[in-house]
Order: C-alpha cells, then sequence, then structure tokens
C-alpha cells in the first residue's frame, strides 16, 4: 500500500498562524493498546477537515483529545491556538462541540437548554436565532425528546453554536438519518463555514466526506495513511490504474430516491 | 445572573425536576405513606390505655360506685359485660384485665376476682398496679379510715410524648437520606449512561459549579420533605415541635451532603442502573432499620447499639430528635453534628475517587 503522508514533514514549532488546529506528534495509549500513534496534521482555518477510518483507528481519541475531554501521552496539540494539554479549560470556551450520543436534560425546552448552555461559556445568547439558524424555531419549546433524528442532530449542533466557536467538531452527525436529514445537516455545515468557523468532522459516510470536506485524513491503526483533498486521493488511486467493479454514472440510487421523495424534510 | 454558570445550572435542573410531576409526587407521598401506617399502628404504644373489663354481679350501690370511679381514670378504657363475655374478650387479647364484682360486695371483706392477659404482660400489669391501688383505695375508704401514707402527686410542665413524636424526625432522617442516596443515584448513572455528563464536560463548565447545583436542586427537596411530614405530623397526628425549625434545617441539609455524597460514590462506581438499584438498597436497608427510624435503637442487644450509634442515619435521626422532642440547640447536638460531617468527608473522599464522567 502506498502510504502519502505529510507527518515526516517537520513543522516550523512557531507557524501555528493560518491554523485552526496544529498537531504534532501526537500518541495515546490504553494499556497495551496504541490508540493514537504519534500522528501529526494541520487543519487551516475555515476548511471542513474530514477524520475518517474504520472504528477503533483512533479518530474518536483524536478528536478527545483536541475536545480537551482527554489528555494525551505525548505530543503536542495546538487548538485555536492554544495549547489543549495545558489549557483544556481554554480551548473548550472557544470550540463547539458535537459528541455522537450527547442527549440532554430531560424537562427543559429547546430554549431552555440553549439559555443554560450559553450560561456555561458565561453568555447570554438569542437562543430564538440560533433555533432558526438550525431550523428548529418551530420546536423552540419543545423538548428533546419530542424530536426526531435529524431535529436532535440539528439540536445537538446549535448547542454547540451558543459560545460562537471558531472551530466545530461533529462526531458522526449524519449516523441513522434519512438522506433528506442528510443533504439537510450537509446544507447546514456548509453555512456554518460559510460564517467562517472550521468543522472536524468525523464520519463513516465517503460520500459524506467526497461532498463536504475540503481534506480528509484517513486513519487505521492510530496513524494517519493519507491526508488531501478527497479528489487528489481519489485521482491517486485512478492514475495507479485502479478501476472500480462497476461503471461510474452521473446518478446513484440515492439520487433516484431523492428524485421520487423530493429533498423535504419529513420530520412533523 | 443569566449568565452565571452556577445560577442557570441550578435553575435549569430545579425546574427540570419540579417539572417531574411523578417523581416530585412519589418522593412526597412515600414517607408520608410510611409515617401514615406506622402512626396509625402506633408501635410505640406507650400512651395506649389499658383494656379494663368489669362483670358487675352486684348491681348495688357499691358496684356502681366503684365502676363510675373505675371511669374516671383517665389511663383505663372500661367495658361492662357479663362474666363469659369478658372472659371471651381476654381470650380475644381485647382485654388487658378482668375484674369479677361479686354480688356480696359492700358486705363485709369481699374479694374481687382478676383475670388478666398473659400474653400481653407488660399492658396487664398496668391494669393489675391501677387495680390494686383502686382496690386499696376504695377499701380504705370503706372502713372509714385514711391511710397512713398518701401520696401527694404535683404535676410537672411536660409534653405528653407519643410514638409520631418518636416516628416523625425519624421519618425526615430516612426522607432525607433516601433523597440524597436514590434521588442521587438513578438520574446520574443515567445522565451518565445517555452522556449528558460527556456533554456537559466539553464546555468550559467547572466541575463544582456543577456538582454543587445538583446539591440545592436536591436539597430543596428534602426542604420541601421535612415541611411536609412536619405539617401532615401536626395537623393530623398531634406531633409536638419542640425546636427551632432552622436547626432542623442546617441537620436536614448536612445530613443530605452526607447521603447525596454516598449516592454519587454508588453512582460513579456502577455502569448501569441495574448494578446501581442493589448497591443503594444494600447501604440504605441495614441504615433504615439499624439508626433507630421507626424503633428506639434501646429495644436492640447491647453489642449491636455499640455498632449502629455511628451509623450516618442515627447521627441524622437522633440530632433531629433531639431538635424536635427536647429543642435542643445546635451546640447540644454537637456529638451528632460532628458524626455527620465526619460521615461527610468520608463520603466526600469516597465519591471523588469513584465518580467518573462516562461509562468506560
Amino acid at each position: 500500500m502506498d502510504v502519502v503522508t505529510e507527518q515526516a514533514e517537520a513543522f516550523p514549532d512557531a507557524s501555528t498562524a493560518g491554523f485552526a488546529i496544529v498537531v504534532d506528534g501526537l500518541r495515546k495509549r490504553y494499556g497495551s493498546l496504541v490508540a493514537v500513534d504519534g500522528i501529526s496534521f494541520r487543519v487551516k482555518d475555515r476548511e471542513i477537515f474530514g477524520l475518517l477510518g474504520p472504528n477503533g483507528a483512533g479518530k474518536t481519541t483524536t478528536v478527545e483529545i483536541l475536545e480537551g475531554l482527554r489528555d494525551a501521552d505525548d505530543g503536542r496539540a495546538i487548538v485555536a491556538g492554544i495549547d489543549v494539554r495545558k489549557e483544556p479549560q481554554k480551548v473548550k470556551g472557544l470550540i463547539g462541540v458535537q459528541l455522537q450520543s450527547s442527549a440532554f436534560f430531560d424537562g427543559l425546552s429547546l430554549l431552555e437548554l440553549l439559555d443554560m448552555f450559553a450560561a456555561l461559556y458565561g453568555r447570554r445568547v438569542d437562543a430564538m436565532a440560533i433555533l432558526k439558524k438550525v431550523d428548529l424555531a418551530e420546536k423552540a419549546r419543545s423538548q428533546v425528546n419530542k424530536l426526531s433524528g435529524g431535529q436532535k442532530q440539528r439540536f445537538s449542533i446549535a448547542t454547540a453554536l451558543v459560545n460562537e466557536p471558531r472551530i466545530l467538531f461533529l462526531d458522526e452527525p449524519t449516523t441513522g438519518l434519512d438522506p433528506q436529514a442528510r443533504r439537510n445537516l450537509w446544507e447546514l455545515a456548509d453555512s456554518i463555514r460559510a460564517e467562517g468557523r472550521t468543522i472536524v468532522l468525523t464520519t463513516h459516510y465517503m460520500d459524506e466526506a467526497e461532498t463536504l470536506c475540503d481534506r480528509v485524513a484517513i486513519m487505521d491503526h492510530g496513524k494517519i495513511l493519507a491526508m488531501e483533498p478527497p479528489d487528489a486521493l481519489i485521482q491517486r488511486l485512478i492514475d495507479k490504474g485502479f478501476k472500480g467493479d462497476r461503471v461510474e454514472r452521473s446518478a446513484n440510487l440515492e439520487d433516484v430516491f431523492l428524485d421520487m421523495t423530493g429533498h423535504g424534510l419529513r420530520e412533523a | 445572573m443569566k449568565t452565571n454558570p452556577f445560577v442557570m445550572l441550578t435553575w435549569s435542573s430545579l425546574k427540570a425536576y419540579f417539572r417531574n410531576r411523578g417523581a416530585i409526587f412519589f418522593s412526597l407521598l412515600v414517607p408520608l405513606m410510611i409515617m401514615g401506617i406506622f402512626g396509625l399502628i402506633n408501635f410505640g404504644g406507650g400512651t395506649s390505655s389499658v383494656n379494663i373489663g368489669v362483670v358487675d354481679q352486684a348491681h348495688n350501690q357499691v358496684s356502681d360506685r366503684l365502676i363510675t370511679n373505675l371511669k374516671g381514670i383517665k389511663a383505663v378504657k372500661l367495658h361492662t359485660g357479663s362474666l363469659d363475655a369478658e372472659k371471651q374478650q381476654l381470650q380475644q387479647g381485647n382485654r388487658d384485665l378482668v375484674a369479677v364484682l361479686p354480688a356480696s360486695i359492700g358486705q363485709g371483706s369481699t374479694a374481687i376476682t382478676a383475670y388478666y392477659n398473659q400474653g400481653n404482660p407488660q399492658n396487664s400489669q398496668v391494669a393489675m398496679a391501677i387495680m390494686n391501688q383502686f382496690v386499696d383505695r376504695a377499701s380504705f375508704a370503706f372502713a372509714g379510715v385514711s391511710p397512713a401514707l398518701t401520696l401527694d402527686a404535683k404535676p410537672v410542665q411536660s409534653r405528653n410524648l407519643t410514638y409520631v413524636d418518636f416516628l416523625v424526625p425519624g421519618m425526615i432522617g430516612l426522607s432525607i437520606m433516601q433523597t440524597g442516596l436514590f434521588g442521587v443515584v438513578f438520574t446520574f448513572v443515567q445522565w451518565k449512561q445517555r452522556g449528558i455528563l460527556r456533554r456537559l464536560m466539553a464546555t468550559p463548565m467547572r466541575v463544582r459549579d456543577f456538582f454543587f447545583s445538583q446539591l440545592v436542586t436536591r436539597l430543596t427537596t428534602v426542604a420541601l420533605q421535612i415541611a411536609v411530614l412536619l405539617a401532615v405530623g401536626l395537623l393530623l397526628f398531634h406531633f409536638h415541635f419542640a425546636g427551632n425549625l432552622f436547626y432542623l434545617l442546617i441537620v436536614g441539609i448536612v445530613g443530605g451532603g452526607v447521603f447525596l455524597a454516598m449516592g454519587l460514590a454508588i453512582s460513579g462506581a456502577s455502569k448501569s442502573e441495574e448494578t446501581a438499584a442493589p448497591i443503594a438498597n444494600l447501604v440504605s436497608l441495614p441504615l433504615m432499620f439499624l439508626s433507630g427510624v421507626f424503633f428506639s435503637r434501646s429495644s436492640m442487644p447491647e453489642w449491636l447499639q455499640t455498632i449502629t450509634q455511628f451509623s450516618p442515619l442515627t447521627y441524622v435521626t437522633d440530632a433531629l430528635r433531639s431538635i424536635s422532642i427536647d429543642g435542643a440547640s445546635l451546640w447540644a447536638i454537637r456529638t451528632d453534628l460532628l458524626g455527620i460531617l465526619i460521615w461527610l468527608a468520608i463520603a466526600a473522599v469516597i465519591a471523588n475517587r469513584l465518580f467518573k464522567w462516562e461509562v468506560v
């Protein structure tokens, strides 16, 4: 296998300018299992960066270290200009996090939850405006358990936006959603990036990464195997003489599905 | 205020808590139900009257006077009937003593036969003593002599303590423990499993803001429970409250802290509700029955009393009882308070060790 990686590149220590995230030789082990094996990468400001890899590849551990939820054993991670290993609380204030299974307190409305989350950042927000942004204004006074899967994910993103974060982490945001809801979430991610925020996305859906991400890193066994724009990675594979076992057509089954059922959201 | 993390966490958590009508209802209903059951059964039995049956075979002036006088004794519930009927009542345990006034009463020396219930020696002894005293006095009166010795009883200001007076502070202690343990264990295990705690940890929230907000929420419930138990005790069960409400609340808060910390330790150590529930029961059941909640610990064997005096719930109920019955000051219950504080420290250290924010 051809290993294409920027790992070998030595980062000039000072130049974190222009980068939302700079990771250098990050390492984390659980007992004998090496979850993250000395990875290095940079995420540019305002890009959507995809972290791909099979389960157990080390994506989640990497993201959790960057989010300040877990400490690494070794290496350096500068997030939003701050060393997350030294000042995790400070980093937490500058980023927004949507977790894979983040539930919320029962008994509170979406508006109340957003107000509470804002207060955790010492802020006061226009909760309704945030809900409008994620298309949940109609559900403002509902509780989370009354929301559909896609609505829950959008609300989860709403809570990650209360502090106007520089970087937004999305952990498998479209898992379990129907095609309409998935497309809807992609649009939301694009609009958030258009506001000048950087997005780090983990996903198992390659079409999602291909559509959304400016660059992707493919991880396995705690190492980064490749890191490039999706098109460049695909071209590299084709250049190697790779032939898919199906003929590429200009539409796929999802396009058929959406053509027949429409792009409108199904979540009454 | 709206941007203070602690204030908003507390406010949110109170709102969420009090919107859960079912939980509120049960947190108030269960202690009231237990109090109602125990209060009605009246396990203490301390001031219940003795039942004396009288079989009047004379129906003359003397026997009439005797019966009237017996009726005048407050502690005696007097029943009259035929010999067979009264003896049957005695056998069924409805009488502690049955006295037969023979037809010959008032004519010279007469023996009054007394049947008593061996099955309930405590009450029949009281009944016997009353009858003895009564017969003596009547004898002197009939003989026209004044007794050589008399007892000059002087009333002293004292509250007539009932079992309810013992029970209500015990129930308050029990509620504090249950709310602390179970209120926290189940919620936190759930929050942990559903990833709610992890989501909060991804914000710059300070851990102490979170825990103190939870503390305030639970202690508000405890205060509410104390108020309801006191009110129902006062209104329905003629509970006598001699103490200072504020002191009672302080013991409730500090004691509540002990059980909250224990609850956090248990929820920290357990991965699911299925493991948390038995552990919480394993802690609460022995404490409930060995800490003098329903019965005085003085009825336990001495070695058990020695051990159970150190139970956190014993300290709490003892302190609550001293306040509500004796009107004790905080200084007077300093030993109990010290015991509670030591337990608080122990539980806090264990909780700090065991508590985890996520299911690993």
